[in-house]
């Protein structure tokens, strides 16, 4: 595989800030306005994409370079079994973050045929273009399923883990938020920002 | 239903206070340029925090300057713009457009809608999608809520849907899906802090409001919690590198603001 840093032109151990800074830099280069429409751009873009999600979600264990692509291969190989056109377009599409032509490709496939692969890259699609709850809902299904799949309990683990990532964040401004609505603030902003600031 | 996303300014250093608020007065300067007095009228934090977050990610060129304005008439006082600022502005003028429209459905006054008509029009064209993106959801809500519809987290993904191509400046970007579902967890969580702040207002004047009576606040901030970590998920994946620490504000900290403020004082 790509050692993910080169695909970004980094050495391998760069800072996150100098990721961040390489990934905005080739989302530029390769924006389809100036790189066009070829297949090879998008092939670029989307290895841009792996590589970047790789080396910043690492710590996560997840990425849809390593972790996904190659549990995709695997599961064609051992089950011996082509998989129906829609789901390898909903791969394709999640491999280019295009998340909801994802969900639009799956939606073809009638309910009495989902599998639990089904349900899973449904979930993802979901979890990437804001539906938490639905992603929930169909990783949960796609578990019921096929119970000892380790993808997709590895993956609700990580659906789960947001809220505490989220809860973990707040921590660090120590306040907790209260049930109590406060209406004066709210009316100030609108006037002018000095009220609040000075 | 704006103003959530504001900054704990307390919390801030004195230096991303003073960019916070460079940004903002930034943000007043070219609603001023663009829409006069009644873009001034519009100003608000939700679309600083846009701002902020696009000139950043799009690693935009900004220009400063020391200007005394209407509010702030001695003293001149610094802003920045981007080519960012006047995306965020004409999508002020937008949400601010149809804020006032569906205020004057639920019988409010008309006039505001009517001020701010005649600016629509080129916006309509200019932003084909995202006043599509509003206005769809926007139909949704008010259908929705003329039927009673008591289930506050379908209302909050609608509420999602209107904000979240909002966010989207660039639909052909890298991030354009990020961004999406940034602003769609943002536009949940804003409705469902609206709703909730609202609810004994809306009872007494026997109003829709998505909570039922018995809802609590752990159930509230449940649905609360996980549209702000949805956010902040799709939020930690754009490689921001510029103004991180207000962002981070803004969403770990400044969405609750509304709920913080009086945390000791006894309800209503």
């Amino acid at each position: 595989m790509t050692d993910p840093y080169r695909v970004l032109g980094l050495s391998p151990g760069a800072s996150d800030d100098e990721v961040k800074k390489a990934y905005k830099t080739l989302a530029k280069k390769y924006h389809p306005d100036v790189a066009g429409n070829s297949e090879e751009a998008a092939r670029k873009m989307q290895e841009i994409n792996a590589a970047y999600d790789q080396i910043i979600n690492h710590k996560s264990d997840y990425s849809s370079y390593s972790g996904y692509s190659s549990s995709y291969s695997q599961y064609s190989q051992n089950q011996g079994y082509s998989e129906p056109i829609e789901l390898r377009a909903a791969v394709s599409y999640i491999n280019a973050r295009r998340y909801r032509e994802a969900l639009n490709a799956l939606s073809s496939i009638p309910p009495e045929k989902r599998s639990g692969r089904w349900y899973y890259l449904s979930s993802y699609a979901k979890a990437f273009s804001g539906d938490s709850q639905g992603a929930l809902n169909d990783i949960s299904a796609a578990i019921a399923k096929e119970p000892g799949n380790m993808t997709y309990l590895a993956f609700r683990e990580r659906l789960m883990g947001r809220r505490s990532e989220y809860t973990m964040h707040t921590g660090t401004y120590s306040n907790s938020p209260a049930g109590i609505c406060s209406s004066i603030c709210l009316s100030m902003l609108f006037f002018r920002f000095c009220f609040c600031m000075i | 239903m704006f103003g959530y996303l504001t900054a704990d300014t307390g919390r801030m250093q004195k230096e991303e206070r003073a960019l916070y608020k460079a940004h903002y007065c930034g943000l007043c300067h070219i609603l001023k340029e663009k829409y006069g007095k009644t873009g001034m009228a519009i100003l608000s934090y939700d679309m600083t925090f846009l701002e902020m977050l696009l000139s950043d990610l799009s690693d935009s060129r900004t220009e400063e300057g020391m200007e005394k304005c209407v509010t702030h008439p001695v003293k001149a006082h610094r802003y920045i713009v981007s080519e960012c600022t006047e995306y965020s502005a004409d999508m002020q003028m937008l949400l601010a457009y149809y804020s006032a429209y569906d205020d004057a459905n639920d019988g409010g006054s008309s006039q505001k809608a009517a001020k701010l008509e005649p600016f629509m029009k080129k916006l309509g064209s200019e932003y084909a999608r995202q006043d599509e993106g509003v206005r769809k959801a926007l139909l949704r809500i008010q259908e929705e809520e003329r039927n009673g519809t008591k289930d506050p987290e379908f209302m909050a993904r609608l509420s999602g849907e209107m904000i979240s191509e909002i966010f989207v400046m660039d639909d052909r970007s890298f991030f354009a899906d990020d961004l999406r579902a940034l602003g769609f967890g943002l536009g949940r969580f804003i409705y469902l802090m609206d709703a909730w702040c609202d609810r004994k207002k809306d009872e007494k004047k026997e109003q829709y409001n998505p909570f039922g009576r018995d809802t609590s606040w752990e159930q509230a901030k449940d649905m609360l919690m996980d549209a702000a970590s949805d956010a902040a998920a799709a939020f930690e994946r754009l490689p921001l590198d510029q103004h991180v620490p207000i962002l981070r504000n803004i969403i770990y900290s400044g969405i609750w603001m509304r709920t913080k403020r009086e945390e000791r004082s006894s309800d209503d």
